[in-house]
Parts: C-alpha cells; sequence; structure tokens
C-alpha cells in the first residue's frame, strides 16, 4: 500500500517537474546553490541552534524569490556596503504585510557576494500562529527579545531589524515615506555588541497595500495585533490581502559604526537613532527619486 | 545509575519511599518517606557528607495535594536536617522546565530568568517552590554547599522524564503547524553533570544542558515514533476535559511546551565545571530505551 502510494506520489512529483517552467527550476537550484555557500553551523540533523534549517529555508525562499524576480522586480543598491560578520540591517516597515522582510532577506540572499541568511526579529504573535509559527523557525525568525538578538549577534549573524514595529506595517496610506517612531533597543544592542548598523531603505511596499484606516478598537476584540481598512481588504476576502504588482528598491547606506556601552541616557540614544533614520531617508528619498512610477521603474 | 557511580569514588546510600530493585550490590537503602521522622534518623545516624536530592514527583497519576506536598514539604524537610546535621554538600536536581514555555520566552534563557511555568501549568508550581526553596536555601543556610541544577529534558532506559515518556509513544500527539526547538540530555551526563557539582563544590544555582537543540518532530521521528498532529483548539479541549478524570496523564499546560521553545543556556555550568556531555543528539535519541 504504502509502495504503492509512493509511486504515485513520485509520479506526481515528476508531472510537477515537468509542467513547471525551467526557469523555476533554474531558479530553485541557484538557491539552493547559493544557500550552500551561507556559512551555517548546523548539527547532525541539519539544524542550526535557533531551529533554522538550510533545507527548509530552501523550500520558502523560492515563493520569496519568483516575487522577487517577476512580480516586485526589486532593484537593489549598495548591497556589498554590508559588511561582513555580526551587523544590523535596520529598514523601514509598510504595506500590511511583510513582504518588505521577505524581499530583504531574498535580496540578501541573492544578490549578497557571500550570500546571507537574514534573522527577522519578528513580534510575539508570530510563534503563536500555527504553520506561520513552524516556518518562521525554519527560516531563523525568531521574536524579536534583546536576548535573542544578542545571540544572533554574538555568532556573527546579520540581523533584521524594523524599528516601527506593527506601527509602520499598518500604518495608513497618508502617511507613506514617513517613518514612524523608532524603538531605541537595536542602538543599545549595537553598542554593547560592536555591531555595524547599515539603514535600509525599501521604496514600494508603502505603496503595496494602501491603508485607509485602522480599526485598533475592533481588532484588539478579535485579538489581532492590527487590524487595517485596505484597497483591497476585507472588501475582497481573501484575495484582498494580496499586494500589489508595485515596483521595489532597495537602498542599503554607509555602515554606521557607533561607539558606547549602551547604558547611555535615552536623550544621547535618540541623537544615534535619528542618525539611522536619516539614513533611511535618504535612502527612501533617493529611491523615489530614481523611479518613474509607482508599478514602473 | 548515579549511586553505581558514585560508590567508585565512596560509600553511597539511598533512600527511597518505595524498594528499589535494580540497586546495585553493597549500596544500602532505607525506606523512609522524605517527610518522616526515619528520614531524620538515617541523616542523624549515617552523617553524610553530601546529600543528592533528586526525590521530586513528576508524573500526575497521583492525588495532587499529595504530590505537592511530597515535593515541597519533603524538599524542605531535605534542607532543614542537611543544615541540622552538618552536611557539607548539597545538590538539589530541579528541572529545566520552570521557565515554562511562553511565547516571549527568549532562545537560551539564563538562571535569572524568571520562573514563569506556573501562569499557564499551574500544576508544575510545586516544582517551581522546590527550585525557589532550594535557591533560597543559599543564603539561609551558607554553610552548605548547595548547588541547584536545572537540566533540559533526560533521556535514557532508567529514566522516566515527561519527554522521555512523550517520545516513548508510538504516535505522540503533536501541535499541528508548531515545531518548536528543544533540549535534551542523556541520563548518563546527567549522572556525570551531578559527580561534577560534587568534586567541584558547586554553589549557586545552574542550567545543565546536553548536546543540542533539536525541533520536537525531529525528536519524534529519531526516537521511533510517528506525529500525530493534532489541531490546538481539539488538543486543549481534550486535555482540559479528560485530564481531571485521569483520562489523559497530562494536563492542558504541557501544550506550551510542544508549541513554544524553551531552551536553557548551560554556559555557566560549562565554564564552572567544564562539563561536556560525551551523548550526542543521535546517541541521545538512540539511547533513549537501550
Amino acid at each position: 500500500m504504502t509502495e504503492k502510494r509512493q509511486g504515485w506520489l513520485s509520479a506526481l512529483s515528476d508531472l510537477a517537474g515537468a509542467v513547471v517552467p525551467l526557469s523555476v527550476r533554474e531558479l530553485e537550484a541557484e538557491i539552493a546553490d547559493r544557500l550552500y555557500k551561507v556559512p551555517t553551523a548546523v548539527n547532525e540533523y541539519g539544524f542550526d541552534r535557533f531551529g533554522l534549517s538550510p533545507d527548509e529555508a530552501r523550500k520558502t525562499l523560492l515563493p520569496a524569490a519568483l516575487l522577487y524576480k517577476h512580480y516586485f522586480r526589486v532593484s537593489t543598491e549598495g548591497i556589498d556596503r554590508v559588511p561582513s560578520g555580526r551587523v544590523l540591517l535596520i529598514a523601514n516597515h509598510a504595506g500590511q504585510l511583510p513582504f518588505d522582510a521577505s524581499m530583504i532577506s531574498a535580496a540578501m540572499i541573492l544578490e549578497a557576494e557571500p550570500p546571507r541568511i537574514a534573522r527577522g526579529m519578528g513580534e510575539y504573535w508570530i510563534p503563536q500562529l500555527p504553520f506561520v509559527s513552524s516556518r518562521a523557525h525554519r527560516m531563523g525568525t525568531m521574536v524579536g527579545t534583546p536576548e535573542n538578538c544578542r545571540a544572533l549577534l554574538d555568532d556573527e549573524e546579520c540581523v533584521m531589524v524594523f524599528p516601527e514595529g506593527v506601527r509602520g506595517m499598518n500604518k495608513t496610506y497618508d502617511q507613506r515615506y514617513k517613518l514612524q517612531r523608532f524603538g531605541t533597543g537595536f542602538v543599545r544592542l549595537a553598542l554593547q555588541t560592536g555591531t555595524p548598523i547599515v539603514p535600509v531603505g525599501v521604496v514600494g511596499s508603502e505603496e503595496q497595500q494602501p491603508g485607509f484606516a485602522r480599526l485598533d478598537g475592533l481588532g484588539k476584540l478579535l485579538g489581532a495585533p492590527a487590524l487595517p481598512l485596505t484597497l483591497g481588504f476585507p472588501w475582497l476576502g481573501p484575495l484582498g490581502i494580496l499586494p500589489m504588482p508595485v515596483k521595489y528598491w532597495i537602498g542599503f547606506g554607509e555602515p554606521l559604526r557607533f561607539e558606547g556601552t549602551g547604558d547611555e541616557d535615552d536623550a544621547d540614544i535618540n541623537v544615534l537613532v535619528d542618525r539611522v533614520r536619516a539614513g533611511i531617508d535618504e535612502q527612501l528619498s533617493r529611491g523615489r527619486a530614481q523611479r518613474q512610477g509607482v508599478f514602473t521603474g | 545509575m548515579l549511586a553505581r557511580r558514585l560508590s567508585a569514588e565512596g560509600d553511597v546510600c539511598g533512600v527511597d519511599s518505595a524498594a528499589w530493585e535494580t540497586r546495585p550490590p553493597k549500596v544500602p537503602v532505607y525506606r523512609a518517606d522524605l517527610r518522616k521522622r526515619e528520614f531524620e534518623d538515617v541523616i542523624r545516624t549515617e552523617r553524610p557528607d553530601a546529600v543528592v536530592h533528586l526525590g521530586s514527583v513528576r508524573h500526575f497519576r497521583g492525588d495532587a495535594g499529595n504530590r505537592h506536598d511530597i515535593n515541597v514539604r519533603g524538599t524542605q524537610k531535605v534542607l532543614q536536617h542537611c543544615s541540622d546535621y552538618g552536611v557539607e554538600k548539597l545538590v538539589v536536581v530541579s528541572s529545566g522546565t520552570v521557565y515554562g514555555a511562553l511565547p516571549d520566552n527568549p532562545f537560551f534563557m539564563d538562571e535569572d530568568h524568571p520562573l514563569s511555568a506556573s501562569r499557564d501549568y499551574p500544576e508544575i508550581r510545586d516544582l517551581i517552590e522546590v527550585d525557589t526553596l532550594a535557591s533560597g536555601f543559599l543564603w539561609k543556610a551558607p554553610g552548605v554547599t548547595t548547588a541547584v541544577l536545572r537540566p533540559v529534558h533526560i533521556l535514557g532506559p532508567n529514566t522516566r522524564s515527561m519527554m522521555g515518556q512523550f517520545l516513548r509513544l508510538e504516535r505522540p500527539p503533536t501541535l499541528m503547524g508548531f515545531d518548536p526547538v528543544m533540549q535534551v540530555m542523556h541520563e548518563s551526563d546527567m549522572v556525570e553533570a551531578i559527580v561534577r557539582t560534587l568534586e567541584v563544590g558547586l554553589n549557586g544555582v545552574y542550567n545543565v544542558t546536553g548536546p543540542g537543540e533539536v525541533p520536537l518532530l525531529t525528536a519524534v521521528r529519531e526516537t521511533g515514533g510517528r506525529a500525530f498532529p493534532v489541531p490546538e483548539f481539539l488538543f486543549r479541549t481534550a486535555l482540559r476535559e479528560l485530564f481531571p478524570w485521569s483520562v489523559v496523564p497530562w494536563p492542558e499546560g504541557v501544550i506550551d511546551f510542544l508549541k513554544y521553545p524553551a531552551t536553557l543556556s548551560g554556559k555557566l555550568f560549562e565554564s564552572a565545571t567544564g562539563f561536556q556531555p560525551l551523548f550526542g543528539l543521535r546517541e541521545t535519541f538512540r539511547g533513549l530505551d537501550a
């Protein structure tokens, strides 16, 4: 019985292999090849100590890479400025769903030399959602506590942080390209661990899913972290959560290296946070000046 | 096992409330309840240099109040006799589960992390009380060199840990859509860790970790099981409704250990004792029942 089913399945996967366009299979091979170049300390079962599995990550990266190349048609600039060893990528956050995080991850795999796995620092609800939780784990995404971030930086990893958090992701359309209030924890961590900060500007995500209003009260009632009304959601049902095919541009700024202990007063820390914000703003205006339109460029 | 290993170093005796069939020869075992006078007599007459307290009830089969009493009052008596009768060294084996499995747990919690297990898992609050009593004993009785060990899940043929029992199931129920990393160590390594603790004369609270981290489903597969994924809602309802009737062996709180990672940092213990686990992940899983 089992044998028969296996035969069945393999026939099906052969068929799928024949139907899937060559370019997709090539892309899959490219991802595998590049992931192989990422120095990841995995144990005998193929997991690193945070539960990341390069094998599993490959499967998740394929759809991200397809979006990257064909849907959002991402251009990147300055990715060679990301230094080797421990580094914090600090970016703007927008677009209701974190496609910006996926696109930065895809860029770090597909465009960076050598390729790197950008570890995401996520919200508390990520580990509470079935399937999202297990997928995030295998991708190396984890709850953004200072302890986790410090452990990753101690391992010389590349960590991606969105200091605006949900404030940025679920802001309304009139706030596009206006950076929301930043958390300050990332600067303290950078000071404590001697980590360079690369400001990253993402153009496109801010228009991918224009939000009109936030129903925070109702959202709280339903237990959701945010409940936005957007161009597509909830009017188009599940389809409405899909982003529009905007043109993405991702700019990496010069790394900022700050000196300090991390125990400074908030006022001193905020000065440094503002320098990172300015770095992101600079990238955002460069990207917006270069593009021809929201969907083309 | 521990007795066999320790008897290579000096004289050992055991105390248990039940008869101990598989005890090593030449190791006398007293039958005594930790909470009663008979146990105090053992300490008074034997006058041990060192006491290793392993006597906590971890399963939920009996009466919950009785379990609480054995664990908490039993521990309190052990501590009291140790300070009354001039015991030099005390090792209390607590558990790594006292930190709890919470969604906002960081990876690799250190010894200062709050013990929050009882927030959603009130059935093991006695284990937290035991840990707290023993940690408090550190400053109450500075004359006794006390080490509180919080090991990760211990696996091995002689150990009936919660995780061991779970992994022994042919079709262990798992939580659909969740696969958190977990940490295990082999029972032989834990024995060695206790021996090292005594040798070094550790004083303090220490996590003890094994060879590394793997996702739960990998552990299930490697110990010969086939995971039986259950949607969270069903799983919770089943345990909540059935546990009070003793139909299922676990209360609802264990679900969080199948849902969120609860990993410890054993760095402090390793640097204090030079302890390194001999059993790798593969040997630990293969060695569950052999």
